[in-house]
C-alpha cells in the first residue's frame, strides 16, 4: 500500500469517527483545504517519473471526490443530531402569558357610526359633514319651522347669539345640500347635537344622531320603507319588520314614527318621511317632478339596542370598564 | 292629556277594549302614552302632536276614532242661540284688534248659585287631570275638555259698564292676574278690559279683580277666538302657561266658539247652577277662513307608493270632516275649520294614509340614477387618525363639547370662548376650545377607578371665537398617565414622558405619510416649561405635545406625570393631501457607520439634526440617534451621542474611501461647528 492509499483509508477513518460538525471541518481542512494532506499529494507529483504523472493525478482527483461525498454524507448525519439538540436546549415554557401589546379600542359610537356608514355606503348614500355649531336658519327655519310654533321649542336649544346654534338634529345639513346641489342625490350625515334635557339612563344634553335624505323621480313613502327595511337589516340582523305610525316633524309630509320588529318587540327608532315640499321647493326644485325622503337615527339607542346597554349616559362617561367592552 | 275612555265613547258608539282603543289611536297618529286607572274607569294619556290642537279635547279623539272605526261621530247636546236675545241690551262687545282677535262670543248666566259641580263631572275632571274649583267654573272646564274651546267666566257685576273691549295692551299696563301675580304687559300683548282696565290676559289667564267668587250673582261668560302666535309669545313673555295658552297656541276651533259657549250655557241650565239669558253676543270682525284644495288620486298614489282610487280617497278624507267634491280626476276638498294644518296636496295625501293605514304602504327600494356612495374626506381622514392611534394602544373617549370655564383651556386664548347665552348651569355655558379638559376628566374619572393603562384619545370639533367669527375645527388629542406596557414577567413597566407622547405624535405623522414636524419650546402656561413643545408642520403650529405643569396635575388623581398632545386634524388632513415624489430603489448594497461624537451636555439633538443635515454629501441616505449616554466615566457637563449613518449611492457600490470620505466630513462638522470631540 503506497503512501496514498495509506492517506485514504485514515481520513476515511477520521470522517466515521467524527463526533461533530466542527471535527468534520477539522478534518475537511486538513485533507482536502489548500494547505491539506491530498493538495500536497499533488505537488509532490513532480518527483514522480513522467509517465506515472497522469495516473498518479487522476488517482488524487479521485480520492478527493470520494472523499468530499463521505465528508457530506457525515456531516449530513451530525448536523441533523446536532439541530435537533440544540432545538430540545431551546425548549421555553409556552404557556407563560404572551407579551402584552397595549391596544386601544374605537369608542361604541365610533364603531356604530362606522357600521351605520358601511351599510348607507353600500345603499349609494354619500356622507357629508355639517357644523355642530350651526346657522338658525339651517337647523329650523329652511327645515320648515314656522315662527315661534309650538314644535319648536327655544327652551330645548343652545343658542350662542340670535342666528347661532348648537344643531339640535343633523337633520340641518339638508338645507346647506340643497342650496348647493340639484337632485338626484342620496346623502347621509352622522354627528353631534344638542338639546337641553335633564340628564338620566334615557336624555342626554349631547347625542349622536344619523340623518338621511335624497331626492329623485317618483320617490314615495314606499321607496322609504324599503329603504328603512334594507338599513335596519344591516344594522340589526335578520329578517326586520318595518312599522310606519303617524307623526308630526315640520320638514317631512307625510311624517311618521318608523318602528322595527326585532327580537320579538316592536322598537321605536326615529322619525321619517317625505321631504316636505315646502323644502324642496324653496330650493327651486320641481316638486311635480321630484320627490324625496328622510329619516334620523338615534346612534345611542341603536347601540343601546344592539348591546342591551340599558344607561345612556355611560357613552359620554368614558369610563374604561364600559369602553373596553366593544 | 288625559281622558276617560268612558267619556270619549259617549260620543263615538264602538265597543274597543282600551288596549285596542289605544293601539288604534297611535296607529292613527294620537300616540297613547300610557292608559290609567281612575274613578270613571280607564284613562288614556295621549300625546298630541303640535299640528294637532284639534285632538286636545274629548271630541277631536272621538272624531279619530269615528273615522278609524268607520262609524258616525255623535254631535254635542247644545241649545244653538243664535240670536241676541236679552244679551245684547245687558252687554256688549268691540274687538279693536281684531288682527289678534277674529271671534269674540259673550253670554250672561243671572241668579247664580254657589253650589258644587255635580260629583260625575268632577270625577271626570280629576281622572282628566283638572282640580274642580266650583260650579260654573267646572263646567267652563269641562267643556274645554270636551270641545277643546277654553271659556272664561268674569263677574258680571265687577265689569265697569258691564262691557268688554278687546285690544292691545298699553305700554306698562298692568293686571294681577287670578293667581295673584301683578303683571306688566305691552303693547304685544292682546288684554280683555271692560269699559275702563284689562280685566284678562286674552287666552292666558284672568284678572283677580272680575274672577267668580262665591258672591257671585251674574256671569259673563267668555268664549272666543285668539291668534295662536301672538297668544304663544305673551304666554312665553310672561313666563305664565295655563290649559287654555295651551290650546290657544295650537288650533282652536273659530267656527266651534258660539256652540261651546251654548253647550256650557245648557250644563250650567240642567245642573240648575244659573239662569241662563237667553240669546248671544258674538262678534266676528273677521269671516272665518274656508279653504279648499285641489287633490289628485294620482298624486296621492305616488307619495304614498300604493294605489289610491278617487273613492278611497274621498271616503277618508270624509270621515275626518272634509269637504269632498269630484271634478274631473281630482277632488275638490274644503278643508274644516279645525284643520288649519291641512294646507297643500301633501297634507291631504297624509290623511287619506292614515285613515286607509300605513301597513298597506309596500316596501321598495328607489330606483332611477345610481349614485356612488362614500364616506367624506374629512370622515375618512379622521377614521384613519382613529385607527392609528388605538394602534398604538391608545383607548378613544368621547368626551364634553359644552364645558364650564376652567384651567386646563388655555388661559391665552381666554377671549376667544364662545358661550352659550343665557346657560343654565357652568358645565353648559361654553364651548371647548381643547380637547384637554375632557380628557383629563376622563384621566381622573379613570384613575379614581385604579384603572390602567390610562392611555386615551378624542377626536373632536373646538371652537373658538375669532373676529367676530365663529370657527370649528376637527382637533385630535391624548393623555398618557403611568405606563402604555404594564409591566409583566419579562418587562418592568416604563411610566410615559414626554418622549412617549412624542413618539405617538411621529407615529401619527409617519402612518399619515406627513412631511416632517419640528418641535419648538412651547410657551403653554399648561404645560411643564422645560418639557413641553409647539408641534410645526411646514413652519406653522399646529399643535402641542408635553408635560402637564405640576401646578395643573396637582388637581387630578394621579401621582405619575401626565403627558399629551393635540393636534388640528384639519391641518394634518390638508398636509396629508400633498402628493408625494417616488425615489427609485438603488440595486446596489448600503453601508452602514457610526460615530460617537462627545458633545456638550446641554446641546439640543435638533442642533446636530441641523448640522448633520447641512453636510453636503449625497451618499448619506439617512441616519439616527441611537444613543444618548450622561455620567461616568465622561467629564462633567458632556455627553456622548451614537448616530449611526448610512451611505448609498444609485449608481454604484461604494468604496472603502468613498464612506470614510463622507463619514469625516461630517465629523468635521460635528467638530467644528457642535463642538464635538471624538475621543480614541
Amino acid at each position: 500500500m503506497d503512501e496514498l492509499a495509506q492517506l485514504i483509508l485514515t481520513a476515511e477513518k477520521e470522517v466515521a469517527e467524527a463526533d461533530s460538525t466542527a471535527a468534520l471541518a477539522r478534518i475537511e481542512t486538513l485533507y482536502l483545504g489548500g494547505k491539506g494532506s491530498l493538495q500536497a499529494q499533488l505537488r509532490a507529483i513532480g518527483s514522480l517519473p513522467r509517465e506515472e504523472r497522469p495516473t498518479f493525478g487522476a488517482r488524487v482527483n479521485a480520492a478527493k471526490q470520494a472523499l468530499t461525498e463521505r465528508i457530506e454524507d457525515r456531516r449530513s448525519v451530525l448536523a441533523g443530531g446536532e439541530t435537533a439538540t440544540r432545538l430540545a436546549a431551546e425548549s421555553i415554557d409556552i404557556t407563560l402569558p404572551g407579551e402584552p401589546i397595549p391596544a386601544g379600542r374605537l369608542h361604541p359610537l365610533t364603531q356604530t357610526m362606522g357600521r351605520v356608514k358601511d351599510a348607507l355606503i353600500g345603499l349609494g348614500y354619500e356622507f357629508v359633514e355639517g357644523p355642530e355649531l350651526e346657522e338658525y336658519a339651517y337647523n329650523f327655519a329652511a327645515l320648515n319651522y314656522p315662527e315661534d310654533h309650538p314644535a319648536f321649542d327655544e327652551m330645548m336649544t343652545f343658542y350662542v347669539d340670535d342666528t347661532h346654534l348648537l344643531r339640535t338634529q343633523t337633520t340641518a345639513l339638508q338645507g346647506r345640500i340643497m342650496s348647493q346641489r340639484k337632485p338626484p342625490f342620496r346623502i347621509a350625515t352622522t354627528g353631534r347635537c344638542f338639546r337641553y334635557e335633564a340628564v338620566d339612563a334615557t336624555h342626554h344634553h349631547t347625542f349622536h344622531q344619523v340623518d338621511v335624505f335624497m331626492v329623485d323621480e317618483g320617490i314615495s313613502m314606499a321607496d322609504l320603507k324599503g329603504t328603512l327595511k334594507q338599513f335596519a337589516r344591516a344594522m340589526f340582523g335578520g329578517d326586520v319588520q318595518v312599522r310606519f305610525r303617524p307623526d308630526f316633524f315640520p320638514f317631512v309630509e307625510p311624517g311618521v314614527d318608523y318602528s322595527i320588529y326585532w327580537e320579538n318587540r316592536w322598537l321605536e327608532l326615529g322619525g321619517a318621511g317625505l321631504i316636505h315640499p315646502n323644502i324642496l321647493e324653496s330650493h327651486g326644485i320641481d316638486t311635480e317632478r321630484w320627490t324625496g325622503f328622510a329619516f334620523g337615527l338615534g346612534i345611542e339607542r341603536t347601540h343601546m339596542i344592539q348591546n342591551g346597554v340599558n344607561d345612556l349616559r355611560l357613552y359620554l362617561e368614558n369610563d374604561l370598564r364600559f369602553l373596553r367592552q366593544f | 292629556m288625559k281622558l276617560p275612555i268612558e267619556w270619549i265613547k259617549e260620543y263615538v258608539p264602538i265597543e274597543a277594549s282600551p288596549e285596542e282603543l289605544a293601539h288604534r289611536l297611535t296607529m292613527a297618529g294620537l300616540e297613547v302614552e300610557e292608559t290609567a286607572e281612575s274613578s270613571v274607569g280607564p284613562v288614556l294619556d295621549i300625546k298630541v302632536t303640535p299640528n294637532r290642537g284639534d285632538c286636545l279635547s274629548v271630541m277631536g279623539v272621538a272624531r279619530e276614532l269615528a273615522a278609524a272605526y268607520k262609524v258616525d261621530l255623535r254631535a254635542v247636546p247644545h241649545n244653538p242661540s243664535r240670536n241676541e236675545g236679552e244679551t245684547a241690551p245687558i252687554t256688549a262687545v268691540a274687538i279693536e284688534a281684531p288682527e289678534l282677535c277674529p271671534r269674540y262670543a259673550a253670554r250672561i248666566i243671572r241668579s247664580v248659585k254657589s253650589i258644587e259641580s255635580p260629583a260625575w263631572m268632577q270625577a271626570r275632571l280629576i281622572a282628566a287631570g283638572m282640580r274642580p274649583v266650583s260650579g260654573i267654573v267646572d263646567v267652563t272646564n269641562y267643556v274645554m275638555l270636551e270641545t277643546g274651546q277654553p271659556h272664561h267666566a268674569f263677574d258680571y257685576d265687577t265689569l265697569a259698564e258691564r262691557r268688554i273691549v278687546v285690544r292691545r295692551a298699553r305700554p306698562g299696563e298692568q293686571i294681577v292676574t287670578l293667581d295673584g301675580q301683578e303683571r306688566v304687559l305691552n303693547p304685544e300683548m292682546l288684554v280683555i278690559c271692560d269699559a275702563e282696565k284689562p280685566v284678562a290676559v286674552a287666552g292666558v289667564m284672568g284678572g283677580g279683580e272680575t274672577e267668580m267668587g262665591p258672591r257671585t250673582r251674574t256671569v259673563l261668560l267668555e268664549s272666543a277666538h285668539f291668534n295662536s302666535l301672538s297668544v304663544r309669545r305673551t304666554s312665553r313673555t310672561l313666563n305664565l302657561r295655563t290649559e287654555a295658552s295651551y290650546r290657544f297656541e295650537r288650533v282652536v276651533d273659530p267656527a266651534g266658539v258660539a256652540a261651546a259657549a251654548d253647550r256650557a250655557c245648557a250644563l250650567i241650565a240642567e245642573l240648575g247652577m244659573g239662569e241662563v239669558v237667553s240669546g248671544i253676543v258674538d262678534c266676528t270682525p273677521i269671516p272665518i277662513p274656508s279653504r279648499t284644495l285641489n287633490l289628485r288620486p294620482k298624486r296621492v298614489t305616488l307619495l304614498l307608493g300604493f294605489e289610491v282610487s278617487a273613492e278611497a280617497a274621498a271616503d277618508s278624507l270624509t270621515r275626518l270632516g272634509f269637504g269632498v267634491t269630484p271634478s274631473g280626476e281630482s277632488l275638490n276638498v274644503t278643508v274644516p275649520t279645525w284643520r288649519p294644518d291641512v294646507v297643500r296636496e301633501e297634507d291631504m295625501a297624509e290623511e287619506v294614509g292614515r285613515v286607509l293605514g300605513y301597513e298597506n304602504i309596500p316596501e321598495r327600494l328607489p330606483h332611477g340614477s345610481s349614485t356612488q356612495g362614500g364616506d367624506s374626506a374629512d370622515g375618512r381622514f379622521n377614521s384613519r387618525i382613529r385607527e392609528v392611534l388605538a394602534a398604538a394602544g391608545l383607548q378613544e373617549v368621547a368626551t364634553h363639547t359644552l364645558l364650564a370655564p376652567g384651567p386646563f383651556e388655555d388661559s391665552r386664548t381666554e377671549s376667544s370662548r364662545i358661550a352659550i347665552r343665557s346657560a343654565l348651569s357652568a358645565e353648559l355655558s361654553g364651548l371647548r376650545r381643547s380637547l384637554l379638559p375632557g380628557l383629563l376628566e376622563a384621566l381622573d374619572r379613570n384613575a379614581r377607578r385604579g384603572q390602567s393603562p390610562l392611555a386615551m384619545f378624542e377626536v373632536g370639533h373646538i371652537f373658538h371665537a375669532t373676529d367676530s367669527r365663529w370657527s370649528e375645527r376637527t382637533s385630535v388629542g391624548g393623555v398618557l398617565c403611568g405606563s402604555l406596557q404594564p409591566a409583566g414577567w419579562r418587562h418592568d413597566s416604563k411610566p410615559a414622558d414626554f418622549h412617549a407622547a412624542h413618539g405617538i405624535v411621529e407615529r401619527l405623522s409617519d402612518s399619515l405619510h406627513l412631511p416632517d414636524t419640528d418641535l419648538v419650546r412651547s410657551k403653554d402656561p399648561r404645560l411643564h416649561p422645560g418639557r413641553s413643545a409647539d408641534v410645526l408642520l411646514n413652519g406653522a403650529t399646529i399643535g402641542w405635545v408635553g408635560e402637564l405643569h405640576p401646578r395643573l396635575s396637582a388637581e387630578i388623581h394621579v401621582r405619575e406625570r401626565i403627558v399629551a398632545f393635540e393636534l388640528d386634524a384639519s391641518a394634518l388632513q390638508e398636509a396629508a393631501r400633498q402628493v408625494r415624489g417616488y425615489e427609485p430603489l438603488s440595486p446596489f448594497p448600503s453601508v452602514v457607520r457610526d460615530l460617537a461624537p462627545r458633545v456638550p451636555v446641554e446641546l439640543e439633538c435638533a442642533a446636530v439634526k441641523t448640522v448633520v443635515e447641512s453636510v453636503d454629501t449625497p451618499l448619506l441616505e439617512g441616519f439616527e440617534l441611537t444613543d444618548v449616554y450622561i455620567g461616568n466615566p465622561l467629564p462633567e457637563g458632556t455627553k456622548s451621542l451614537t448616530l449611526s449613518f448610512t451611505f448609498r449611492a444609485q449608481d454604484r457600490t461604494l468604496t472603502e474611501e468613498e464612506v470614510t470620505g463622507a463619514l469625516s466630513q461630517i465629523r468635521h462638522a460635528l467638530e467644528t461647528r457642535c463642538g464635538a470631540t471624538f475621543p480614541a
